[in-house]
Formats: C-alpha cells, structure tokens, sequence
C-alpha cells in the first residue's frame, strides 16, 4: 500500500509532466531520410512506406493518425491498421519525405518506429506485459478495497464509530489512488488525447465516470459522508480485464500474419557468373537466376529455367498433392520443391510474390474492418457531450433553484457518476465470457464478443472446397484391373497387395493413400513380398519394387509407356465399372444419393501398376468430402442459410463436390483476391457472411468475411485470420457454434435492455437531486448481480 | 475500534502486497509472455530448445 501510494503516485506526475509533443525531435533524429530509405517501397502510384506506430489504445487513436497523416501535403492515401499497429502511407517523394512523416506522427506524441519483425515483436510483448502489469496491480488492491467496502456498507446499515468509519475510508482512498492513475492510466491519456483533437472517445467517458466518482468520494471522505471508491476501482479492473483479452486475440491474428511471412526463406542463392552467391531475397530483381535445391522454399515467384522436381503448392490451392514442375513451368513464392534441385528465373522482388501479397491483403481486410469498431467510438462522441451538457445543466438549475454550491456541485456529479456506462459495460462481456468458456470446451474457439455477436446475425455461409469440405489428402476412390488378368480371387486385392508393397515405404501422400486404402480392405501388405532393399523411387514418376512375383512397376502413365509397358484403354473399358465404383464411395461418404457425376468425369489422379511387362490395373485417387460436411449442410439450409462455395478448381471438379455436399451455388476457378471480392460483394449488398476455410489462399476472404472461420488442422495464417476456430478439426462443429452465437446474443440484449433501463431511469432521478448516492449504488449491484446470473445461464 | 481488527487489516495489506510484488516480479520475468506454448513445449522430447 506504501509503496503503491507514493511510488506510482510519483510515477503519475512524472508521466503528466512529460509533454507529448516534446518527442517529436527526439525521433526526427533516430530516423533520418537515409536509414527510412531502406524501408521505401518504390511504385507507379508513388513511395510507399510501412511502419510502427507505439501507443496506439484505441480505434479514434488509428482514426487521428490516418487522418493527420493523410492531410501532409504530398500523401496520396493513409491507411493504418488496427490489429497490428501499421500504418501504410503511400505519397509523392517530390513533395515529401519519409522522416517528414515519422515528425508528424511523433508529433501526436505517438512513437513510429521501422518496421521490422523484431521491432513488431517486442512492441507486442512490451505492451502486454504492462497492461498485464497494470491489470494485476489494480485486481490486487480491489480485492483489499472490497474488504473496507464491505466493513462501510455494514456500518452505514448497523451502525459504526466515527473512528472506524474514517480509518475505512481513508484506508479505501489509499488504495484505490494507484487504481485510478497508475492502472487506469491509459484511459486516462485516451481521454486527453480525444478531448486535444476534438474528438471525444469511449474512454473519455471512461476517465470522466471514473474521476467523477473518485474525486467526489475523496471530497466526501474529508467532508463526511458516504464514498465510493469501489466504483470507480470496479470500472478500471473491468474494463482492462476486456483489454486483456482484446489484446490477446489481437497479437494471435498479427502472429498469423508474422508467420506467413516467414514461410519464404529471407536468404537466396543467386547464381552470378556461375557462382553461386547467397544473397538477402530482399535483394532479388525480376531477370535474376536463383538455385532453389529441394527441401527448400521458393523465396519467390519466378519460372522454371533448368531442372525437373515436384512441388507442394499447398501454399497456392490448400491441396497437399505434389505437382510435377519443369522448365518453363511458373513457381510461386512459399511452395516447397520437394524433389530435384531448379533453376528459376526471378519473376517478381520479394515484397510483391505471392506471400506478400497474401499478407498484404490480409491486413488490408483487417483494417477494413474497423470502421465498425470505430461505431461505439462514435456513439460516445455523442454521448459525452450529452451527460456533460446534463450534468451542467443540472448544476445550473439547482444554483439557480439556491440550495447553495456545495448541494449543486453534488448533484451534478452524481449524474456523472450515475452517467457512467459501466451496468453497460458489464452486460456484454460477461455474457462473452460465459458464451465463449462454454464454447472451448466443446471444441469451439471465439476470438472475441465482435465474432460471436457477428456469428449470430449469419445470413449467408461460404465455404472453401479443398481442405475445407474435402479432407484435402487424396483417397483411394476406384480401382480398375486390367482385362483378363490372372483370374484370381480377387484381382482388386492385388492390384492393392502389389502397390501397397511397394509404397509402404514412401511418405508421398498418394503412396500413403494406398498403404491406408490397403489396410482398410484387410490386404495382407506382405502378400506380395517385396524387398524394401530393393525399392527404387524415380522422383515425381513412379516406384519400382523387387518380389518373388517379379518386378513391381507403380507409377505414372508415361512412366509405365517408357518402360514399354503397354497400357489397355482401361478409361474407355472401365468407364462405366468406375463411375459405379465412385458413387458407391460417395454415398459411403456421406452424400446425398443421386448425385452421381456429371457426364465430363473430372480429373483423377491415376497410379498405373504392372508386373514385370504385364500390366495389372490402375488405381485412381481424389480428395473426398468429409463425413460430416453433407449433414451440416443439410442442417444449415434447414435454418435457413444460404450456402454457397467458393474454389480454385475448375468447373467440373467444383460442381462435383458442391453437388455431392448439397450446395447450390459455386463459384469455381478464382483466385484468392477474386474470394476476398466475392465476400465484399456479397457484405455491400448487405449479406452477413460466414466464410469457412483452411488455406493460406482463403486467409483474405477469412478476413474479409464478417466471421472468419478455420478448422484446426489448417494454415497458421487461416487460423491467424479466423475470429472463429473449430479447434476439433470437424466441419460439424459449426452448427452448435452457430447455435451458441444466437443464444448469447439474445441473452446479451436482454443484458442491455436492464442495463440501459437502469441508466434510463436513475439519470432524471440524480439530476433531480431525488438521488441519495447510496441508493444509487445498490441500484447498479443489483442490476450487475441481475446482468451475471442471466449471462451465467448460457453456461447450461 | 478492536486492536485485532487493525492488526488484521495490517496483516491483510502485507500478504496482498508480497502476492502482488509475486506477480510483478514474475511478469516481469516473462512468465506471462507466451501462455500457448508451454503446452506444445511439453511434447518436445529434446531439452535443448528452452
């Protein structure tokens, strides 16, 4: 308490002593012209320039400095994010120059800084950990400030000393001091700043709620009467509690972003007369030759100059197959050669290949979203104005009335403090917490009360297909054997027995997909008796395998022809066999029956298998739909929803997969950006949309999409970008996910329609002076006690 | 007023106050820094990467 009293305390002056603008020259100097240079992205429409900006509290804080920025002359746009605290300033280099813009913001008595990942980093951690700390301190002395609360709530009803009565309340003022300016500090210079710029914001609210209250009972502490320090405690632990978890989920969506990033390497190896050279990617120009050696990623996007290899475009389209490349053959940045060492040739710098772009259009989406956040900003900036013009008024009408000063100036703050929107403010994060706990623990993730406020005004759900619907990983859907093969049992079995043999030991997810399909048939996977010494594996082609039979060929259809292996027509003669067969696994897996494919079969990928020169058959793989996806469907249409999907596939493989879901509506063939547009088409023809998806191309329209939701088993940065995460990994989690979305939101009207009342009725009753503050205060415990047990009920 | 009622309340502050310097010592050690990982950490079998 001694230490809190004077040693924070003399930390508050300090801090109020300090003028924010006296720190623009302090960092005019750190960053002059010459080291901002690096950090200057040159393009058409002029420079642009990214960069950090330090002690950013709210959403008017993001709003001030785009608009500050944006009027220097020579900035054509300003945009800053208020997820991750950028901000990107594109502006003429005539005109203007990037320190000039650094002076500006400092100006505001904010901090830019250079964007770095690390700078990113511990501007994060360095943040957290002070509203940690400040939220521990005043959670501390709320607990001490309770137990004199309550001592003085029984004296004031039963009766108590003088002495006693006064020691409480002194004992309550000293605690409850570092609570209001150390704790409550950040409210504090929020309310400073909106009220310099005009710009009055949620936290002046706040700051005035809670200096009313508190200043009102230290006057009443000296001149006698009741106090309530525990109001004004109360409001600051509760609101940084809401930070807290604000600020957490909000450094979880900027770790997505952060770790997208670092999916392509930051050094190359540039071939230069030959030489190989290790070089920063940054320092990449189109035209440059690179050597990207297997096991590495693409740093980035470029085309194929020498070399064959298979490469994971998972990155690209969500799907795990490998693909195979060669020369002339495109190459995306973050995709990962697998298999033999390429020479590419560098198509675009690094801060424009793909993953960048991907980011950036990530935190573009992100920063779109604030203009809704930005709403109870707006709601206070005219609700302030309101209780202030009451509150005078109130002073003015009773001085006028001639009760006297002292009387006056108490019933005005009494309609402040009654003002103050903390019943408010307690109806929807407890209903949030109670919603949110319940969710986790059936495998449900809300990142926040916007998304679970969001999820349940749901009018349309988009769904990505590979990964999402689909598992994403290729299954063993049909077999086809050669025509008059040996005649035995089943010839099936062994055209699995030979494959799976000779796979066993590869992790390439088709081999792992036979080996799986093999087992499930109860196919003895050493019937075949392959030496796995003998086991040759032909990169991006084909496996060749030793057993007594012979010798075990498994592989691709050009693969087999080059062995001289003649191939029967079996497309043509097992057309029909298959197209049976694949209906048959489609009805297994859950789909609705009848829809069987449509007359152009879609692409299949084909493992050929022959022994010695004979030929066996031909096993064909494809992604599946996941079980539960057909149910969900179904359930979702019956509330009411409308459905739709949107792939990168073609036509032909989208539609099937939409027909065997259930979904109506597809949009198929569109790239990443064309999803994000979709969603935004959709929202400005007022559509609430869901979008549900897995891969690093879905993460724009996860952040578009009003709720973003990912599956466990996706990317980080899908999951980064979602608000809702299915952490089970199961597509059916989201009909009870949606369901607990619609109840909570019910429950938290309700929560504000009591709390609004209250408010409604005790501000005519204060400013009438019919008020006694202590009836006031058991009016507000007995709405808060009201709004907890009805939020508690979303718990059953 | 009880002396013991003082006494207590004196008692009261000096546990509240060593809990809080508990926890301003150990956010400042970084013990609150990364509250996912721990549970990930836990699967990895080499004790090197700490």
């Amino acid at each position: 308490m001694i230490i809190t009293g004077a040693g924070l305390g003399d930390y508050y002056r300090k801090r109020s002593w300090q003028d924010p603008g006296g720190m623009a020259e302090v960092f005019a100097a750190r960053y002059d012209d010459k080291i901002l240079a690096r950090h200057v992205r040159h393009g058409a429409e002029g420079d642009e320039l990214a960069f950090l900006v330090e002690g950013i509290r709210c959403a008017t804080c993001v709003w001030l400095i785009e608009k500050i920025v944006a009027d220097l002359a020579g900035v054509y746009q300003a945009r800053a994010n208020y997820g991750s605290h950028r901000v990107l300033v594109r502006y003429d280099p005539e005109r203007l120059t990037p320190a000039r813009i650094f002076a500006a913001v400092a100006r505001l008595g904010y901090r830019p800084r250079v964007l770095t990942r690390d700078n990113l980093h511990r501007a994060a951690e360095a943040e957290s950990r002070d509203l940690l700390l400040r939220f521990g301190t005043a959670f501390f002395l709320a607990m001490q400030l309770m137990g004199y609360s309550l001592a003085l709530y029984a004296g004031y009803f039963q009766g108590i000393s003088e002495f006693a009565r006064d020691f409480m309340q002194v004992m309550a003022a000293l605690v409850t001091t570092p609570v209001v300016f150390y704790s409550g500090w950040p409210f504090l210079l929020g309310a400073w700043r909106g009220w310099r710029s005009g710009v009055p914001n949620m936290d002046l609210l706040v700051a005035l709620g809670v200096l009313a209250a508190y200043f009102y009972s230290l006057y009443a502490t000296v001149a006698g009467g009741e106090v309530y320090f525990e109001t004004a405690a109360m409001i600051v632990t509760l609101i940084l509690l809401g930070r807290l978890f604000e600020n957490s989920a909000r450094r979880r969506a900027a770790a997505g972003v952060d770790r997208l990033l670092h999916l392509t390497p930051d050094t190359a190896l540039r071939l230069e007369d030959g030489r190989e050279v290790r070089v920063d990617s940054s320092d990449l120009r189109p035209g440059d030759r690179i050597l990207v050696r297997p096991g590495e990623r693409f740093p980035v996007d470029g085309g194929i100059l020498a070399g064959e290899s298979e490469v994971d475009e998972a990155v690209v389209s969500g799907e795990s197959r490998p693909l195979k490349r060669g020369p002339g053959d495109p190459v995306v940045s973050g995709s990962l050669n697998l298999a033999g060492a390429l020479t590419v040739r560098v198509a675009k710098s690094a801060a424009e290949s793909f993953v960048a772009r991907m980011a950036d259009l990530v935190e573009e989406a992100q920063a779109r979203k604030a203009p809704v956040q930005r709403l109870a900003d707006r709601l206070a900036a005219g609700f302030v104005p309101l209780v202030l013009a009451l509150s005078l008024a109130t002073l003015i009408f009773w001085l006028w009335w001639g009760i006297g000063v002292g009387p006056a100036l108490l019933t005005a703050i009494a309609v402040l403090v009654v003002a103050c929107p903390c019943a408010l403010g307690l109806a929807t994060p407890t209903a949030v917490l109670v919603a949110t706990g319940r969710a986790a623990g059936r495998g449900i993730l809300y990142r926040g009360g916007d998304v679970l406020e969001a999820s349940a005004k749901i009018t349309h759900v988009a769904f990505d297909k590979t990964g999402t619907l689909t598992t994403g990983r290729p299954q063993v859907v049909a077999l086809g054997t050669a025509p008059g093969g040996e005649g035995s049992a089943a010839p099936t079995d062994r055209l699995l027995a030979l494959a799976a043999a000779v796979e066993s030991g590869s992790s390439h997810p088709l081999a792992e997909a036979i080996v799986t399909a093999a087992r499930e048939r109860g196919v003895a996977l050493d019937g075949a008796g392959a030496e796995q010494s003998a086991i040759k594996a032909v990169a991006g082609r084909g496996m060749v395998g030793q057993s007594p039979e012979g010798r075990i060929i498994v592989g691709s259809r050009e693969f087999l022809a080059r062995q001289g292996i003649i191939i029967p027509s079996v497309a043509g003669a097992g057309a029909g066999a298959v197209a049976k067969e694949r209906t048959t696994t489609a009805r297994a897996s859950g789909a609705r029956p009848g829809s069987a494919p449509g007359p152009d079969l879609p692409p299949l990928t084909e493992v050929h298998v022959a022994v010695d020169r004979r030929y066996v058959g031909v096993i064909l793989l494809d992604d599946t739909l996941r079980p539960d996806a057909a149910a969900l469907v179904r359930e979702l249409e019956r509330r009411g929803l409308q459905l739709l999907m949107l792939s990168g596939d073609n036509a032909g493989v989208a539609q099937r997969v939409a027909a065997e879901a259930g979904i109506g509506r597809v949009f198929s063939a569109i790239d990443p950006a064309g999803k994000k547009d979709i969603i935004e088409q959709l929202r400005s023809q007022g559509a609430r949309v869901l979008m549900v998806g897995d891969g690093i191309n879905d993460a724009p329209a996860l952040a578009a999409a009003q709720v973003g939701c990912a599956l466990a088993g996706g990317t980080d940065i899908a999951v980064g970008s979602a608000g809702l995460v299915l952490t089970r990994d199961r597509l059916g989690d989201l009909a009870p996910a949606l369901a607990l979305a619609r109840r909570s939101l019910k429950i938290i009207r309700e929560n504000l329609f009591w709390a609004f009342s209250y408010n409604l009725v005790t501000l005519p009753l204060a400013a009438a002076g019919y008020l006694a503050p202590v009836y006031a205060a058991a009016a507000m415990a007995a709405s808060s006690i009201l709004v907890v047990a009805n939020s508690l009920r979303l718990s059953r | 007023m009880l002396e013991s009622t003082i006494a207590l309340i004196i008692l009261s502050l000096g546990l509240g106050l060593a809990a809080w310097l508990a926890f301003v010592w150990a956010v400042k050690k970084g013990e609150f820094d990364d509250p996912e990982g721990p549970k990930y950490r836990m699967m990895n079998d080499d004790d090197d990467d700490r």
